[in-house]
């Protein structure tokens, strides 16, 4: 008896920690928004929050017309550039999977994107696109094309962002998937190759089936990340012209960072996450009957 | 005899200099201890230039925490929440002072007015005293002195072939700078898609801070303080553009906003194709890159034309400087007509820069010697003419425009002709009492989020005027409720100076 006390209590002991460390720093900011989610607390002039219930919840879901907006940018921004990324990761993991001259350097060349941080890339972008002084418009006007108006246009604009993430973020796909590609085993392949069937046959039939739990995870992923899109729209066109690139995360760190309105803030995180988590569970569900 | 005397007083100097030195230096002994500041991208060369004679000077170190312009207040927050001592001093825009001061997260200054003294406060102009005080007490820092103003090409206005051409066009002679909003219009037009300046390259008529959140609200002010009200005493019929003093009924869906928005859309035509992605340093460079005819900002403009080879600048000695355009009639929101009248109403955009001491910090005594330090007389005058090159500090003492300085400003690489223009256009404004104070509620941030937001709808062409003012006034609405219609019209009337 005495032996399995000790037993169970060196456990403890040593998982102790690692649950006193996730408690702190997990569950109780977590419980910690939740509970300021059901209050009102201008934290600018307010020394404590007031107990509003769902009020928070009911003004952004029902009386804030700017949450389903930044919303709907975010899910159509989402779409679109996970979409691209995978078709052109997809597309380079193919090409540099296959043995060529100077395919490492490829390789490396692909991944510095990915490396670089993502406000830099923001400003990089910015100064690049400018419309008046930016490198990308004078390059158009020495071959005689019109200028583009990249952070100005509403209707540019929100294809912008989604170009620079796409350029910042194809290289993740790529290396995953080109990690996928070289774990297939090429018995498969010759089996196929001796019975007939077409390169694209073979990447049709045999690829994608076996590369689709990399793609689901892959992808799972990217929509996860894609959805907090801050840096971007921060760096570049400040949610502008006329909010046409406010993303969700952005509007969210304007209500309880920027204006300091933490209730709101933390209940509109909240719907942030359940949204968020809805979406990965349905791609998940529709993913796993394909697997 | 004399050269006796000369020996001695040589020799009584070389004694007394080094403790004449020792005393000063020992009035104030920081050594071992760290003074934080936060400063964001545009005030951070005023810090650069004072930091290490300051630290030379009381033995004492300072930290720089330097933030971009729209991550101020986010770091400024959550210190004041935390209350853990991360800086000791900050420069906001004095618009803050509403949430900042009214939430109770500063010292008062008063009593250390008191018991330190302060460089010469009645060297201080009047509008800028103003917007230290929060609820009749002073709780922040004089540093800066703000307000729109006029710039305009004098190598194309002045032209008179350019001017018998608009003659020709529209029929009357415009005026340098432009007297209202109408003479903006043409002579935006007019001056706009042609290479007047004759250097190769196309010019436009009209620029300004156009991007969303990069302080672009304070450009469709210019035009509201016009359209909104009358120049007088500060009440609910003159000199009063966002509120209803009396109800709190927001002012944004009255015809004179929506003219100014009306307005504003239109010069969009006249102005450089990437307009709506012009901050306020894009804008400023694009500016003095010798890119438009017109333009409306804050002293800064002024300190960068005097810098071609640190800015780009193409127009120096080419810029004309004046008060804001007036305009032909204002709406009286009180009896709901157009009254026609030519008249001009000066706006303290923005009201300026100050520092401010975070109740949380245990350096109260640091933090208020080095904003005295660098505030006082003779060191805010190097930052404001320009000596320090663009720092972000404009004029704010009676000092700074005494014509005994002008030589600093010449130093400061301004022509002695243009320095006097400029510092008119901004001394008439400074000391007008009639002019429109800024926004000053808590709140204020919201408040403005929502205009710029509706206003980059109108610039972009996504919205009308009169829609951007009809939304604009249920966010106002909703935002005056969220915060308490009572209290923030008895912040508003305060702000204005009412009982």
């Amino acid at each position: 008896m005495k032996y399995v006390y000790r037993k169970h209590a060196i456990k403890w002991f040593f998982l102790l920690p690692c649950l006193g460390y996730l408690i702190l720093m997990g569950i109780f900011p977590l419980a910690w928004s939740l509970s300021l989610s059901f209050t009102r607390w201008l934290g600018t002039i307010m020394e404590k929050p007031e107990w509003t219930g769902l009020t928070n919840f009911r003004d952004i879901l029902f009386k804030d017309p700017r949450f389903w907006s930044t919303l709907w940018f975010t899910v159509r921004f989402v779409f679109l550039a996970v979409v691209i990324q995978l078709g052109i990761g997809l597309g380079m993991a193919y090409l540099l999977h296959n043995n060529f001259r100077g395919r490492n350097f490829f390789r490396v060349l692909f991944l510095i994107p990915m490396a670089c941080p993502p406000i830099a890339v923001a400003f990089l972008w910015k100064m690049m696109l400018h419309p008046d002084i930016g490198v990308i418009n004078s390059a158009f006007q020495m071959i005689g094309l019109a200028k583009v108006k990249w952070t100005t246009s509403v209707v540019v604009a929100p294809f912008t962002i989604v170009m620079v993430d796409v350029w910042e973020w194809t290289p993740f796909m790529f290396l995953a998937l080109l990690a996928a590609f070289q774990a297939l085993p090429l018995e498969i392949y010759d089996a196929a190759a001796v019975d007939g069937a077409s390169n694209f046959q073979i990447f049709r039939r045999i690829t994608i089936p076996l590369i689709t739990p990399v793609i689901v995870t892959i992808v799972l992923i990217r929509v996860i990340d894609a959805f907090k899109l801050f840096e971007l729209v921060f760096g570049i066109t400040s949610a502008g012209p006329a909010n046409a690139t406010e993303s969700l995360s952005f509007y969210v760190y304007l209500t309880g960072i920027k204006w300091f309105d933490l209730g709101k803030g933390a209940a509109m995180s909240w719907i942030f996450l359940l949204i968020v988590l809805g979406i990965s569970l349905l791609l998940l569900s529709r993913f796993r009957k394909n697997i | 005899m004399c050269k006796k005397l000369i020996y001695v007083s040589l020799v009584v100097f070389c004694l007394l200099a080094p403790m004449a030195l020792s005393a000063s230096s020992a009035e104030v002994n920081f050594k071992g201890r760290t003074l934080s500041i936060l400063v964001n991208d545009t005030h951070v060369q005023v810090v650069d230039a004072w930091k290490p004679l300051w630290e030379r000077e009381t033995g004492g170190k300072i930290n720089v925490i330097l933030v971009p312009y729209m991550g101020l207040s986010d770091k400024m927050w959550i210190e004041f929440r935390t209350k853990s001592g991360t800086f000791d001093t900050a420069a906001i825009p004095s618009t803050w002072l509403g949430d900042v001061a009214g939430g109770g997260h500063v010292v008062e200054l008063g009593p250390l007015l008191e018991k330190y003294g302060y460089p010469d406060w009645d060297d201080i102009l009047p509008a800028i005293k103003v917007i230290t005080k929060w609820a009749g007490k002073t709780v922040a820092f004089p540093y800066d002195g703000d307000n729109h103003m006029t710039y305009y090409r004098k190598d194309a206005l002045e032209v008179p072939e350019y001017q018998q051409k608009f003659r020709q066009k529209y029929n009357y002679d415009y005026h340098m700078p432009p007297k209202d909003w109408d003479e903006v219009r043409d002579i935006a037009e007019f001056f706009n898609g042609w290479d007047w300046d004759k250097d190769g390259e196309i010019e436009y008529g009209v620029a300004f801070i156009a991007q969303q959140k990069t302080q672009a609200q304070w450009e469709i002010l210019n035009l509201i303080a016009q359209y909104a009200t009358k120049a007088g005493p500060s009440s609910n019929t003159t000199s009063n553009i966002f509120f209803d003093a009396d109800t709190m009924e927001p002012l944004c869906n009255t015809p004179g906003w929506i003219e100014a928005f009306t307005r504003i859309q239109e010069l969009t035509k006249f102005a450089p194709p990437g307009l709506l992605g012009y901050g306020y340093a894009e804008f400023r460079f694009a500016y003095v890159s010798g890119l438009a005819a017109l333009g409306f900002d804050w002293g800064d403009v002024g300190i960068m034309e005097q810098y071609p080879d640190e800015y780009g600048s193409k127009v120096k000695g080419k810029l004309g400087y004046g008060p804001l355009p007036g305009a032909k009639k204002y709406w009286d929101h009180v009896n709901k007509k157009w009254v026609e009248k030519e008249h001009q109403v000066n706006f303290l955009n923005f009201g300026g820069w100050v520092w401010i001491i975070p109740k949380a910090t245990k350096n109260v005594d640091m933090a208020y010697h080095w904003v005295t330090y660098i505030t006082n007389p003779d060191r805010s005058l190097l930052d404001a003419c320009g000596i320090h090159g663009y720092t972000g500090v404009n004029p704010f003492r009676k000092s700074h425009f005494d014509p005994a300085v002008i030589g600093l400003w010449e130093r400061g690489g301004w022509d002695p002709d243009a320095v006097k223009g400029y510092q008119k256009a901004i001394v008439d404004i400074l000391t007008d009492p009639y002019a429109v104070t800024d926004l000053r509620i808590p709140g204020c941030e919201k408040y403005y989020d929502a205009l710029d937001t509706r206003l980059a709808g109108v610039l972009a062409g996504t919205t009308t005027p009169e829609k951007a003012c009809a939304d604009l006034y249920d966010d106002w609405v909703r935002i005056t409720d969220e915060y308490g219609k009572e209290s923030q019209k008895r912040y508003y009337r305060e702000s204005l100076g009412l009982k």
